[in-house]
């Protein structure tokens, strides 16, 4: 073990002469609080990143509500051109705030200093659609550049694509971050039309997925893509949900799915609507991980669902477990078994995937 | 959480590690360790997880400031012999630049220089960095990105999800403390010498 004086580590790093100052931060706290508060909903449950040398997650902090606040989560700009009748940002809200945008410099400059100074392990950029998509990717694909080229920035960068994002905008986001995502917001098109008057389902969201899905390779992107959905904004089921998840999971090959249960805000069109529990959403994170960690087959999960096609409060498992159990075609024995076998099969399951702990680590307790 | 195979190295930081329960251990495999039910082997096993635990909470929450140019140092008193493993763990995420860890009876110095890390233990945190900051002819502090931290941490707080309970649960007090998390959180201005 090499123990030396410290007169000649000091000697050395002067030699090296790096700057853990980094670039200077001056940011009005109220543009930082105002585009933080953009991404309060957006979730990022993992830092970890399968790329070599392997990126660990680690969450550095967590917030009153008991989530990982581990990447510096912010908007670009919250301006915005569409017309989503949930939020706040939009173009139709009638309470909207003041407008804040950052530049690349200063988020470069934020991202570097929080990240030294070990708060954070990354950025998670997201953005209103400003006056021109094109030019909001633009810059945000910039600051990305500017941490990976210029500053060698070796942390995570999740990067949110715009629903105008062109192609080749989207092939250099996933050259630069870790992981993608696009937010799917409605299970179905009819479901979004409701929730946003600009929005179109096919093209703004799926066919961009596609893209993604099209354009990665075993270089790139090394934590995939994700989305996002918002619970309960336009009356649709858990079934209509599932059936969306399914084609996310087997289609598009997300790696996850996002669920947030919808809360109303004031001035927004949707703001008389009723807000959704907070269960519901952990119902469905229930559901979506007996699909996609215990590999339980879709027939089986649909017996969670009720005669409305929603989750009840309790636990999907022990739905699907009383259900089966009646069916005489199935055998008592198999249907505890598989019940029962979670953690076991789970670590199985891990170690054939080669999926780290850190991103399956977050079920939610029911 | 499998046990990993190099845990003697974990095994050796425990605050109440042996040479006699290190000398037994070494007979013992990670796989055999993972499954056994042999009362001296779940004990090894539960010290080495509180090793992990405590470190994995350490390279979370330990909080860096720069020192002039070329250091950034941070508050850390563990409960277990992990100082190395934590302040290598900062040299290895910060290339090039000296990071100390230490309190106030004992501290820690890595370097990463181009892939080797050289370390020096110290005496107590003030004196290490007067040392330091003499042989750089610094005197000034550098900035201190807190303030910009609280804004942002204070913006993603959505009151519809507040859970006190899982809050405390992930972040410990006592863990908040040796990474003197709640030293920074509850004074506006922390100085050297609060080390």
């Amino acid at each position: 073990m090499p123990m030396v004086t410290l007169e000649k580590i000091a000697r050395l790093a002067q030699e090296s002469r790096f700057d853990s100052l980094g670039p200077a931060v001056d940011v009005d706290p109220e543009k930082l609080s105002s585009l933080g508060e953009g991404t309060r909903y957006d979730v990022c449950a993992s830092t970890h990143s399968p790329r070599n040398p392997n990126l660990p997650g680690i969450c550095h902090s967590f917030s009153h509500d008991g989530r990982c606040v581990s990447l510096f989560k912010t908007l670009y700009t919250n301006y915005c051109s569409h017309q989503c009748n949930y939020c706040t940002n939009a173009a139709n809200c009638s309470r909207r705030t003041a407008t804040f945008s950052y530049t690349p410099q200063e988020l470069v400059g934020i991202t570097l200093s929080m990240y030294r100074a070990n708060y954070i392990e990354g950025l998670f950029l997201s953005s209103g659609s400003g006056r021109n998509e094109d030019h909001i990717m633009e810059r945000m694909l910039e600051t990305a550049r500017m941490l990976r080229q210029k500053h060698e920035f070796q942390g995570y960068i999740h990067l949110k694509v715009l629903p105008g994002a062109s192609r080749s905008h989207i092939q250099e986001a996933m050259e630069l971050a870790d992981r993608v995502s696009i937010n799917l917001e409605a299970a179905s098109a009819s479901h979004m039309s409701e929730m946003s008057s600009t929005k179109n389902y096919e093209s703004d969201i799926l066919q961009r997925q596609r893209y993604i899905r099209d354009l990665a390779t075993s270089e790139n992107l090394p934590a995939g893509q994700t989305t996002q959905l918002v619970v309960g904004a336009s009356n649709e089921c858990d079934e209509e949900i599932f059936k969306r998840v399914l084609y996310e999971y087997k289609e598009i090959g997300v790696r996850r799915v996002y669920y947030s249960a919808f809360s109303p805000q004031d001035g927004t069109p949707f703001q008389n609507n009723v807000p959704q529990p907070k269960w519901r959403e952990v119902r469905l994170y229930q559901m979506d991980w007996l699909f996609r960690v215990y590999h339980l087959h879709p027939q089986e999960i649909w017996h969670a669902f009720d005669e409305n096609g929603l989750l009840p409060n309790a636990d999907p498992k022990m739905t699907i477990a009383r259900e089966l159990v009646d069916l005489p075609r199935r055998p008592e024995h198999c249907t505890l078994s598989r019940a029962a076998h979670g953690s076991r099969h789970r670590a199985q399951k891990r170690q054939e995937n080669n999926c780290s702990q850190k991103e399956t680590g977050h079920l939610p307790k029911g | 959480m499998r046990i990993p195979d190099d845990f003697l190295h974990y095994l050796s930081a425990h605050e109440d590690c042996s040479e006699r329960l290190l000398f037994r251990a070494k007979d013992i495999s990670a796989e055999e360790l993972d499954v056994s039910i042999d009362a001296e082997a779940k004990r090894i096993r539960k010290m080495v997880r509180q090793v992990q635990t405590e470190v994995h909470r350490m390279e979370a929450f330990v909080r860096l400031r720069p020192l002039g140019p070329c250091v950034l140092y941070g508050y850390l008193k563990p409960r277990h012999r992990i100082g190395e493993i934590i302040c290598d763990f900062f040299a290895r995420r910060n290339p090039q630049t000296i990071v100390v860890l230490g309190n106030g009876h004992e501290s820690w110095i890595s370097f990463n220089y181009g892939g080797e890390i050289l370390r020096k233990r110290g005496a107590k945190m003030a004196e290490t960095l007067e040392q330091l900051k003499s042989s750089f002819n610094c005197s000034e502090e550098g900035r201190d990105v807190k303030d910009i931290w609280q804004a942002y941490y204070d913006s993603q707080y959505s009151p519809c999800h507040k859970s006190a309970k899982s809050s405390h649960k992930r972040m410990p007090r006592r863990d908040q403390k040796a990474a003197g998390l709640r030293m920074v959180q509850n004074k506006s201005i922390v100085t050297l010498d609060d080390f």
